[in-house]
């Protein structure tokens, strides 16, 4: 049955106390066999069920989840979301997922809390001047809104920043308004409800343990609640996922590593954009609730214990501290990680293998979030017509055995 | 923080270290004979265990010398460190705590926090 | 009822009082009082407004745990969210209530509280859906300014220190177990750091009156003597103001001190230090901390736990209030009775869910003596009051309702080990049947922990349990420690949750989490909705996302998730305790390390010169380069870039090149290594020449450049770009050392032992014969890319002739003690010659009109010798490189790959933008298919006209056709793709 949320929904569940609302979704057993089975209960994973359902028609499918949806990076992120990318096919990509998000909320009728308040990328040298105007420039003939702000006009939209008095002045930023943040868990909860009711089967702590193969092709999943069978299989798992097709025999060019992140205690609102810094590696933004949520760097070692050295906290807030100087009485209020896998192009891959039937959707890196609706809708389509749909076709896996890679390092940060 | 025991100058914090990726990848002897998807083995494609897994590191802010280690990935836990003109120890040597290939260790993975 | 002082409390000054500000208006406290505690001696116990309902929140707790009592500190540059119960008072400090506006009484936000029935769990993910613009215009900047507890502090940009400590073991906690565990380590050969987050070591001993006697003496005495006897131990060390925040891998502790307890901070000066702490043992000995009651109104100002209520009257001396209501559902409640009697301070009821037959005896004894009114099997039902409670109703076996008049009601739900830290540590809990609670089960690190944070409730177990947990540190046994308590040795508690409401209305709220307003029925909706495991319904409610984690109820939750769902609460399971223990300051975390120690500025020997001479500096990495240099002050960066230009083709200019990277390479085997390392090949290279060579990474992409000098076959110098000499260097030695660790080569950065100067234009030659006229600089003696070893004054140096101007060009080599004396030389004999300083903007133009790349501006990662047209760099006898194998791959040999050319604007008179792209049509509706971009682009003063260098698709082939480029204005202008050379062409200049 369709669960119709609005301020109605509210006040009739209000009288009755609270005490009539649905189950968002079911908790089924595994059916023997699926049309498809999707292995991982992220945003990802959740969104191309949801996909497959809604435009594909493929309803007899089940996303198998390890622990509790939305419980990895999707729940573990700064839910950063921009489309400002410096080569066509990652901008075609993160744009389609921009558009989506653009209508997420009313699509699932559940508030993802999209907040367009626009995503600043600081310079902070001349080399990130150039790197950041060539962006500027590729964006704006893509059609996507991004332009270059100057040092006066980012101290009108930040004015809590220190622009001069740093190690590294901030010299100009790109700016894309129609970039922001969400509510991350949402976004996995309003794509399981939708997908749930379209029928399919969302199971939890059902963790895969070897793809099945027989004669070159895709027949089901061994899982810790016996095997599912499917001739189809998506596997959508970051940082478990080269782990996951290994046991079909398939290497994936995937590394994870841990990424960590904070928040600070909640105050009322002081910044009111998303700010990043890749020079000296600070990212921030301000949740609805009015904790500080800022981004951390990854550890330099692969890792799946979704936690990484202290060390590195320091880096980023001593970095904020420098930029913001009224962040120094604030006060870290949690930090957590999570185990990014990361391409060697520091681009996905959402790709068909060399065996009929698995696919996978993976390799996001520190910037999957944003993508999520996007890559969902893209792989979605890849699984149901075995093929890629046009634009996650550079997206693929024999790209790193040609060369044609999609190298989103962005200009290599080397200055002369 | 990790602490790693730098075969030459003995344990030191991480933030010293800089890890080099997977260890005991060799570069092909006769990279133009190779086919290209082997050749893309070498460049791009790397192990990525959940558990026991050999990896290089340098002492990059101490004495500059590379070596390797095996650790667990998922409890970081290192179990050997040895010099690169060292043999690869064999898997057998080390026991992988891990009983599905993406489960969790039931104590230092962080994930279970309490015991059934 | 009133509050009244307890004199009797040694640990606050009553002989000095403070004034503070509370709100704006001026209140006195004493010595040693935190703001709670002076808050509550002047009757005030509504602090504060709650996060979403904005209903009135008082001083619930006597600690870290406290969930409502935050304020901001006005004094101390607005801190917000600082709690109330740890931060002590000092002369004149300011302090205010957050979460309200325009006042804590008359409070706008709290119409949230009558619209409470709608906003339950879930609330904005439900609604403010349409229209679609609204969230970002209308709904979302009322929710944000609603949300948010006190407001943003003042800048501050104190430096605080970091500390290192490393040891054999570390004591996270001071109170009685620890200190227990401290004295077998008296004389020990151990170091030992103990860390106590008060100012006071003793924890129960001084928190409450539970413990009278320890071996006969009086429990202060012993503590005394106790801490005498550590003192004269020098293997032991102790913290305290100290709270151990983080338990990381390794047993990495981090620990914040505050360094102003009880005084105002001095500005610029350090008021907290963040300590850093290794220990091969950590003995968790953190205590335990009390849980709340879930009922009707369970959050109204006057609720209070009993073990603070009794911490207030021992350890801050002051009695909360003479008359309060006790409500407990185990015996820790006993010794709250017993100090109040002791005071004369009679409770107007205790109320007890457990049934009469099994209360304590030495309970029912206090109580019968002093005819306290009993209600037992009983519950509080709920309370009423508008801004404090006014009365409670007490519900017993029976259901009747018994109301009493009272402000103040103390609670105990019973006792949770405080299991943060070892959780953090990756360690594992076990429920524990008899005490309702979690507590640690299996390590995952050296960890050991002990007392009450280890499950040990009984204080007769205590010694025994240490002994064992330590034995195998070979220390003085403690054996059995003899205490007399005002406490049972039989902790017996009885299940409670939560108390059912008697009154159904929609607006009666019992509370789970204090802090983010989470009621019992939102964790009741979440399961209903879905939301069955507790990380969701942690996420869905925000139960224990506050700033006190949900230190008091975080268990309770469990409970009643469990009774719902039927589950047993070990099946629930918790969240993940996320580290800190406590919020942590960012200038802490920040340490030394900021502003003018952020990252250290290089700087060359000539660096004052050039500050002297007007120079411009930028920065190149952590390098401070000068970028241009001002003539006269009023002249622009275009001015000074187009006139350095020009004169250093007419005349001549010295560029400091001291920061570009340089390598030593030596060993038998340099020569083999260096063709595996460079595309070049230096094998038929003679000595004393050099070669401008190229890198790639094994993908075959451009990596770095610089100009290889070969002294022997055993000996080479490398220069590297400026930013990429660390790189550089890590790649050689990677290779060296583990890929062909047979390979006999050494090594050796030389950045700094040499300092370059580039010197060139038409009178370089002339200028350097006259600083030294031993060397004969002609042409054919001095050809282009040969170098060789000279003498300047008494110090060796190199001279290479070498440009990247395209004029003829020497690069010196010096040490740096004597770099300043030569650059000061060199303008003194080039003054005749027309000799400037020129930056780097200028040697940027200057390459580019001929066409030289920058590595890392021309190029991207993406970009190949072939792409850049240096295939004649590629030694084509090598049968191996780095990079080599990549370069014949089906995406590398592709012939329209992305090349580089030259563009410039056919109407000379538009300007080339770096980074805009190279688009086939005049129409400028995007999408745009673009050809790919701009790398460098200059307005030349020697061509007197825009030029670029561009990097597009198909390039070579389009050379000598037109094209069009963008701007940043939107429009597009056309140019012509050239060859990427634009000034003498045929290199005369350079070779001349």
């Amino acid at each position: 049955m369709k669960r119709k949320y609005s301020i109605f929904s509210i006040l009739k569940n209000a009288i009755s106390g609270h005490e009539n609302w649905q189950k968002m979704w079911r908790s089924p057993e595994p059916k023997k066999s699926y049309d498809a089975v999707i292995i991982g209960g992220g945003g990802h994973g959740l969104g191309t069920a949801y996909y497959l359902a809604k435009e594909h028609g493929l309803t007899n499918i089940a996303v198998i989840e390890k622990g509790w949806l939305g419980g990895g990076n999707t729940g573990r992120n700064t839910t950063i979301i921009r489309s400002n990318y410096l080569w066509d096919e990652s901008a075609g990509l993160y744009e389609h997922s921009l558009k989506l998000w653009e209508t997420l909320t009313q699509e699932l009728n559940y508030n993802v809390m999209f907040s367009q308040r626009g995503v600043m990328n600081l310079a902070h040298n001349e080399h990130d001047i150039k790197e950041i105007k060539r962006r500027v420039s590729a964006n704006t003939l893509n059609g996507i809104d991004s332009k270059w702000v100057s040092k006066e006009e980012i101290q009108k939209i930040v004015p809590i920043m220190n622009t001069d008095n740093l190690r590294y002045p901030v010299l100009g930023a790109s700016f894309q308004p129609r970039g922001g943040v969400a509510r991350h868990d949402t976004v996995a909860w309003g794509f399981a409800m939708r997908a749930d009711e379209m029928g399919v089967d969302i199971i939890q702590n059902c963790e895969a343990h070897k793809i099945l193969i027989e004669n070159g092709k895709t027949i089901g999943v061994e899982t810790s609640k016996g095997i599912i069978k499917s001739k189809k299989i998506g596997i959508v798992a970051s940082g478990h996922t080269s782990i996951l097709a290994e046991t079909a025999g398939i290497r994936l060019p995937l590394q994870s590593k841990p990424l960590q992140a904070l928040v600070s205690e909640p105050i009322k609102p002081v910044i009111n954009t998303v700010v990043m810094s890749n020079a000296i590696h600070a990212y921030v933004s301000q949740s609805d609730k009015g904790e500080l949520v800022i981004g951390a760097g990854t550890d330099g070692y692969n890792s799946f214990t979704q936690r990484g050295g202290f060390d590195v906290i320091e880096d980023t807030i001593r970095a904020m501290v420098e930029l913001y100087p009224c962040f120094g009485k604030m006060k870290m209020l949690r930090q957590w990680g999570g185990i990014v896998d990361i391409c060697p192009d520091a681009s996905p891959i959402i790709s068909k293998c060399d065996i009929e039937g698995l696919y996978f959707n993976c390799g996001w890196g520190t910037g999957g979030f944003k993508a999520t609706p996007g890559s969902a809708n893209v792989f979605a389509h890849t699984v149901a017509k075995d093929e890629p749909h046009a634009i996650n076709a550079a997206f693929n896996l024999d790209r790193f055995v040609t060369g044609k890679l999609v190298d989103e390092h962005g200009a290599a940060a080397v200055a002369h | 923080m990790l602490i790693i025991n730098c075969p030459y100058c003995g344990p030191r914090d991480q933030c010293e270290f800089t890890n080099g990726g997977e260890a005991h990848v060799t570069r092909p002897k006769n990279p133009e004979n190779i086919s290209d998807q082997m050749w893309a083995e070498y460049v791009f494609f790397r192990s990525n265990p959940k558990g026991i897994y050999y990896e290089r590191w340098v002492h990059s802010h101490g004495c500059k010398k590379w070596f390797n280690s095996v650790r667990d990935t998922s409890t970081d836990e290192i179990i050997k460190v040895y010099k690169i003109i060292d043999k690869k120890p064999l898997p057998k040597e080390f026991k992988n705590k891990i009983k599905t290939p993406s489960g969790e260790p039931k104590v230092g993975s962080g994930n279970f926090t309490v015991k059934k | 009822m009133q509050s009244k002082d307890n004199k009797n409390s040694s640990f606050i000054l009553f002989h000095q009082s403070i004034n503070f500000f509370f709100d704006g208006v001026k209140y006195k406290g004493f010595k040693g009082d935190t703001i709670a505690s002076a808050l509550i001696r002047n009757n005030i116990n509504f602090v504060g407004r709650s996060f979403k309902y904005h209903r009135p929140r008082g001083i619930y707790t006597c600690g870290i745990e406290e969930p409502n009592a935050l304020v901001q500190i006005i004094s101390e540059y607005g801190e917000p969210n600082t709690r109330a119960t740890i931060k002590e008072i000092y002369e004149g400090m300011e302090v205010e209530s957050q979460n309200r506006w325009p006042s804590l009484d008359y409070d706008f936000g709290s119409i949230n509280s009558l619209l409470s029935p709608l906003f339950t769990a879930g609330f904005y993910n439900k609604t403010f859906m349409r229209p679609r613009g609204f969230w970002k215009k209308v709904y979302e900047p009322i929710i944000r300014k609603a949300a948010g507890l006190g407001k943003p502090p003042q800048p501050y940009r104190t430096k605080s220190t970091h500390f290192h400590h490393h040891v054999d073991v570390a004591i996270v906690g001071g109170g009685l177990s620890a200190l227990l565990a401290l004295k077998s380590f008296i004389g020990s050969e151990y170091q030992v750091l103990l860390i106590e987050k008060d100012s006071n070591l003793g924890g129960i001993l001084n928190n409450s009156n539970k413990i009278s006697k320890i071996f006969g003496k009086e429990s202060s005495l012993w503590l005394k003597e106790t801490l005498e006897e550590i003192s004269t131990s020098s293997n032991i060390k102790i913290l305290t103001n100290t709270l151990v925040t983080n338990y990381n891998y390794i047993n990495h502790l981090i620990a914040i001190e505050d360094l102003v307890v009880g005084t105002k901070p001095l500005e610029n000066i350090p008021d907290q230090v963040l300590h850093k702490i290794r220990a091969d043992q950590v003995i968790l000995a953190n205590g335990h901390i009390e849980r709340l009651i879930s009922f009707r109104n369970n959050d109204l100002p006057g609720v209070m736990l009993a073990s603070s209520f009794e911490k207030y009257i021992e350890r801050y001396g002051v009695i909360p209030d003479v008359n309060p209501v006790i409500f407990s559902n185990n015996s820790s409640t006993l010794s709250l009775l017993k100090t109040l009697v002791d005071l004369s301070c009679k409770p107007q009821a205790y109320i007890d869910s457990r049934p009469g037959n099994k209360l304590e005896k030495d309970l029912l004894n206090v109580i019968h003596e002093n005819n306290i009114p009993l209600f037992t099997n009983a519950k509080i039902e709920g309370c009423q009051g508008k801004k404090k409670i006014e009365e409670v109703s007490v519900r017993d076996s029976k259901g009747n309702i018994t109301k009493i008049k009272t402000n103040k009601l103390c609670i105990s739900g019973g006792l949770n080990p405080d299991v943060h830290l070892f959780t953090q540590s990756k360690g594992v809990l076990i429920w524990d049947d008899q005490y309702l609670t979690f507590k640690p089960d299996t390590p995952f690190q050296n960890t050991i922990v002990i007392g009450s944070a280890g499950g040990i409730f009984n204080y007769g177990d205590l010694g025994k349990d240490i002994d064992k947990k330590l034995k195998f540190l070979n220390l003085k046994q403690l054996g059995k420690i003899e205490f007399d308590l005002i406490e049972s040795n039989d902790f017996f508690i009885e299940k409670l949750w939560e108390v059912k409401h008697e009154k159904k209305s929609p607006w009666s709220k019992s509370f789970i989490d204090l802090q983010n307003d989470v009621t019992t029925n939102d964790l009741r909706q979440g399961i209903k909705e879905g939301f069955d495991r507790i990380e969701h319904l942690k996420r869905f409610t925000t139960n224990s996302m506050g700033t006190d984690q949900g230190k008091i109820s975080s268990i309770n939750a469990l409970g009643i998730v469990s009774e719902i769902l039927k589950k047993k609460i070990s099946e629930v399971g918790t969240t993940i305790y996320r580290p800190p223990y406590a919020p942590l300051s960012f200038s802490s975390i920040a340490g030394r390390n900021t502003y003018e120690f952020y990252d250290p500025e290089r700087k060359t020997p000539i660096h004052e010169w050039h500050k002297k001479n007007g120079a411009v500096f930028e920065d190149v990495g952590q390098w401070k380069r000068p970028w241009y240099f001002e003539s006269k002050p009023d002249e622009s960066f275009e001015e000074a870039v187009q006139r350095e230009s020009l004169h250093v083709r007419k005349y001549a200019g010295v560029l400091d090149g001291s920061t570009l990277g340089k390598i030593e390479i030596k060993g038998r085997d340099a020569l083999e290594f260096m063709n595996l390392i460079y595309t070049n090949s230096f094998s038929k290279m003679k000595p004393m020449t050099a070669r401008y060579a190229l890198m790639l990474k094994e993908d075959g992409m451009v990596m770095d450049d610089g100009i290889v000098s070969k002294i022997s076959n055993e000996h080479f110098i490398a220069t590297t770009t400026t930013g990429g000499a660390a790189n550089v260097l890590s790649h050689m030695e990677e290779f060296a050392q583990t890929e062909w660790p047979h390979l006999n080569v050494y090594l050796n950065s030389v950045t700094e032992q040499f300092c370059t100067f580039n010197i060139s234009g038409p009178n370089s030659r002339s200028i350097l014969k006259k600083v030294f006229k031993d060397i004969n600089f002609d042409n054919q003696n001095f050809p282009f890319m040969t170098f060789g070893n000279y003498k300047y004054i008494d110090s060796k140096i190199n001279i290479l002739r070498a440009s990247f101007t395209g004029e003829i060009g020497y690069e010196i080599y010096v040490s740096p003690s004597m770099a300043l004396a030569l650059w000061e030389d060199l303008f003194r004999f080039g003054e005749d010659h027309g000799l400037i300083a020129y930056g780097t903007e200028t040697m940027h133009l200057l390459r580019a009109e001929k066409g030289y790349i920058i590595v890392g501006q021309d190029t991207d990662g993406s970009v190949t010798p072939y792409d850049l047209g240096l295939e004649w760099m590629i030694g084509k006898n090598k049968e191996d490189f780095i990079g080599k194998r990549s370069l014949s791959r089906p995406d590398t040999i592709r012939n329209d790959r992305k090349q580089l050319v030259g563009v410039i604007p056919t109407d000379k008179k538009n300007i080339i933008e770096e980074g805009q792209h190279i688009i086939l049509s005049r129409n400028y509706k995007p999408p745009i298919k673009m050809l790919g971009h701009v790398t460098s682009s200059y307005m030349s003063p020697n061509l007197n006209h825009s030029f670029g260098m561009a990097v597009i698709q198909d390039g070579k082939k389009l050379i000598n056709s037109k094209a069009y480029i963008s701007s940043s204005k939107g429009e597009s202008f056309e140019v012509e793709i050239i060859k990427p050379i634009f000034f003498d062409k045929n290199n005369e200049r350079l070779m001349s």
